[in-house]
């Protein structure tokens, strides 16, 4: 199962797990969580290049030292698609809010 | 230039490739001739192991409940046809 654990203001996102939909290849739901990730964090930087992405293959983590409203908006629009994909997945993916 | 680039795999389970459920086996079982033609052999010895009767127990050989043939004399051993295409083997007293 992917955990997705962001805080209220969108300044750290942490991404961990594996979506154990179907074997490697076939998982719809790791293609959607990783073009969703790719294309939000791909924009937030085009808005501010300050944002910080780190991927060690056991965690992704998403750190927006930015005070940019558009890169806000931006991160908040990814966790609410992958609440989305949550509604419908939610054996695979997980979506919860820490501080 | 992309910031990040796309894996849309990153999440996956790496399986190992294409595990099979086989590449299991018995050890072999030694079956065949333990006594040559012509070669001396005791009485209680084991001449032919086999699955099934490839070959026929002949004049003084007995043959166990798996179809192990044995000499019942001291003697010779000899294979010999049986009928059109069989086989069988005896021991004859030296």
């Amino acid at each position: 199962m992917i955990k997705v654990i962001y805080n209220s203001d969108y300044k750290n996102l942490k991404i961990t797990g594996h979506a154990d939909y179907a074997d490697y290849g076939k998982d719809i739901v790791c293609a959607s969580v990783s073009s969703i990730i790719s294309t939000s964090v791909n924009l937030a930087h085009e808005f501010n290049q300050d944002i910080k992405y780190t991927d060690d293959n056991s965690k992704i983590e998403i750190i927006n030292n930015t005070n940019d409203e558009n890169v806000k908006i931006v991160l908040e629009n990814m966790i609410n698609m992958l609440k989305d994909l949550e509604r419908q997945y939610p054996k695979n993916i997980k979506i919860s809010k820490g501080e | 230039m992309l910031f990040i680039s796309l894996n849309i795999q990153r999440f996956a389970h790496v399986k190992a490739q294409g595990s099979t459920h086989n590449g299991r086996d018995s050890r072999g079982r030694r079956l065949g001739a333990k006594a040559a033609d012509g070669q001396k052999i005791n009485a209680g010895s084991i001449i032919y192991r086999q699955r099934g009767t490839k070959i026929y127990p002949g004049k003084n050989v007995g043959m166990g409940k798996d179809h192990t043939l044995f000499a019942l004399i001291t003697g010779v051993v000899k294979y010999e046809r049986c009928g059109r295409s069989k086989k069988k083997v005896s021991v004859y007293e030296a």
